[in-house]
């Protein structure tokens, strides 16, 4: 009888109990998509982040003046392979251009537009080979455009003078120590060099927290002697405190629209209680006892809460994604653990929500209640 | 022997003496009607006999036990277990059939059972209803779904408060036969009216006036079947 006569309430009051179940599902879609966006916001934002430059860079150790691809091959290894955005070798040297100085690097112009996706060029990215890129700084010097013709000399390798012709493919701006430089495929420069396998340093960009690249760098420091892994600090480090604080401001947003939504369905549900003293009067006269009445409404809210958080679940993930797609511009993951979390949080706000307005109604006498018109 | 009896009873709203010191006893068995104007008090003593209130002052002995002295929890016990309760405006949930809202009285007694809550309808004449919600009935069919309610335990006491006050000629003899049936079993019937037709059939009828009994008619007709 008792579960008869709450789904009858539930059932056949339709558009009441509708606008309950949508007071507590619009909380627990709040709820739910904030803190799935919560959870979500390291992943996301290290995506975003990856954008800035490389955060780990491997230098040869000790007295080794450089490294050699297998070494790099295995240090790399140490890296989830889904969590590597890019990893550029470079190998400098010095050269001179119309007998002025400048440092070339030879690199993967590839896998650089990879870890330095803010490089701007002017012209294009080189993609034949004998085609560079410079940076604006050495453009300036020696009057440069895209498209210019010019010549490289220096030492190889044996200590022999080379001179090589290249085309210059673009410009690279960046604001920063780069726009000093020359950049050429490692093919090219190993060509004008004539010796193989020479790499200064590897920048790599990982999508991973602070403390995922610190035992990534253990992990190599331990297994591959021959290399050095640092952290970029200056990238980690402000990478981790702009998260602390975007995770605060969402903490605290989602606290205070928990409250809000609190308050809110706890309106719902007194004014739903509220217009029902009557029936409240009615089974008291019955001769139902106080804990009877309120385990009938208590019944109806559980149930309520249920359907509600289940629903926010379901809308919750819908308006994350929504938000995810319009600040991140990337999909976000679905959690299971949130379905019993929200589920549960929406029971136990509505079930309070409920049982408050039916304290006091149900202390009041059913006299009083039945007396009125 | 008495089934009820009121003792100096009074209940004082404010300055307003609704019950002004009521002696009263109801032998088992009785119909007795409750007659008088508007604001005399009547429905007072309903509540307070059908211990839904309590009285200022005085004493009410229902079935040997003072229910004045009683706290809530055993008053709300008492209403379930001896009382059956007709009201005017019948107060029926409106999202329960009338099948259903027979078998929440006995849920709240005891334990629901459809085939005796389908009986009571029978009794009332209404076992082609029961599937019906009360907003798809009509008055009469309404306060006859509360009678068979309120008969459905086997009260002791049946209190009306106005049972006839809110429906046509045709159904207040419907419910005035099934009053004459219960009378006939043995039931004890305390009516309150504005109807002297009504009041007619009781066998004896209390006047309430500001709160004091005005007087009490004897009614010789009671015993009689068929007015
Ligand atoms: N809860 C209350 N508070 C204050 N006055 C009340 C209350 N209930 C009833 N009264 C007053 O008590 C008097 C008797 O009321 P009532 O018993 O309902 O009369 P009747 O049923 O005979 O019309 C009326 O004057 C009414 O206004
Ligand atoms: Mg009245």
């Amino acid at each position: 009888m008792y579960l008869r006569m709450i789904t009858a309430s539930l059932v056949r009051r339709r558009s009441r109990m509708l606008v309950a179940l949508l007071a507590v599902a619009v909380g627990a879609t709040i709820l739910s998509g904030l803190v799935t966006i919560y959870h979500d916001i390291p992943h996301q934002m290290g995506q975003e982040f990856r954008s800035y430059g490389a955060n780990l860079i491997l230098v040869p150790s000790g007295e080794e003046t450089s490294l050699s691809g297998t070494d790099v091959k295995e240090a790399v290894s140490y890296f989830p392979s889904d969590s590597v955005v890019g990893v550029a070798p470079y190998r400098y040297q010095a050269v001179k251009i119309n007998e002025q100085p400048f440092m070339a690097a030879g690199t993967d112009l590839a896998e650089v537009r990879k870890t330095s996706p803010y490089w701007f060029v002017n012209g294009q990215w080189p993609e034949e080979p004998g085609s560079i890129l410079v940076g604006t700084a050495v453009a300036d010097l020696i009057r440069l455009v895209p498209g210019s013709q010019l010549t490289i000399t220096g030492n190889d390798a044996n200590g022999k003078v080379f001179s090589r012709d290249f085309t210059l493919s673009g410009i690279v701006q960046t604001g920063g120590k780069e726009e000093e430089f020359i950049f050429m495929s490692m093919a090219d420069l190993e060509d004008a060099m004539g010796d193989l396998d020479v790499i200064d340093v590897v920048e790599c960009s990982i999508s991973a927290s602070g403390t995922q690249l610190n035992s990534y760098v253990q992990q190599i420091e331990a297994s591959v002697p021959a290399v050095t892994p640092r952290l970029v600090k200056r990238v980690t480090e402000s990478e981790g405190t702009v998260l602390t604080k975007l995770q605060a401001l969402v903490y605290l947003v989602t606290v205070v629209v928990l409250l809000l939504t609190m308050i809110c369905v706890a309106t719902t549900m007194m004014a739903v209680v509220t217009e029902r003293r009557k029936e409240i009067g009615l089974k008291k006269a019955l001769g139902a006892s106080n804990e009877s009445v309120t385990k009938d409404f208590l019944g109806e809210g559980l149930i309520l809460g249920a359907f509600g958080g289940l629903l926010g679940v379901g809308l919750g993930f819908i308006f994350a994604q929504t938000v995810s797609l319009n600040v991140f511009t990337r999909p976000i993951s679905f959690r299971l653990s949130m379905i019993p979390v929200t589920i549960l949080i929406s029971i136990l706000i509505t079930g309070l929500a409920c049982l408050l307005p039916v304290r006091s109604a149900v202390d009041v006498d059913p006299a009083i209640v039945l007396r009125g018109e | 022997m008495n089934l009820l009896e009121l003792k100096e009873v009074s209940k004082i709203y404010g300055t307003l003496k609704a019950l002004n010191n009521i002696d009263l006893s109801v032998p088992k068995g009785e119909w007795l009607a409750i007659m008088g104007p508007s604001g005399s008090g009547k429905t007072t003593m309903m509540n307070i006999v059908g211990c839904m209130d309590k009285p200022s002052n005085g004493s009410v002995i229902l079935d040997g036990v003072d229910i004045s002295k009683e706290n809530p929890r055993s008053l709300t016990a008492i209403r379930r277990d001896k009382i059956g309760l007709i009201f005017q405006q019948f107060h029926l949930i409106n999202y329960l059939t009338a099948l259903e809202n027979v078998m929440v009285a006995q849920y709240y007694h005891s334990l629901p059972d459809e085939k005796e809550a389908m009986q009571a309808l029978e009794r009332v004449g209404l076992a082609g209803r029961a599937k019906h919600l009360p907003s798809q009935l009509s008055g009469g069919e309404q306060q006859r779904v509360c009678i068979a309610r309120a008969l459905i335990n086997y009260p002791m006491l049946i209190l009306a408060d106005e049972p006839t006050g809110n429906l046509d000629e045709a159904n207040e003899n419907i419910v005035l036969d099934i009053f004459r049936q219960l009378h006939r079993e043995g039931s004890t019937i305390v009516v309150v009216t504005h109807d002297p037709e009504v009041a007619e059939e009781a066998e004896r009828i209390v006047v309430l006036e500001h709160g004091k009994i005005a007087r009490i008619e004897d009614n010789h007709r009671g015993e009689q079947e068929e007015g």
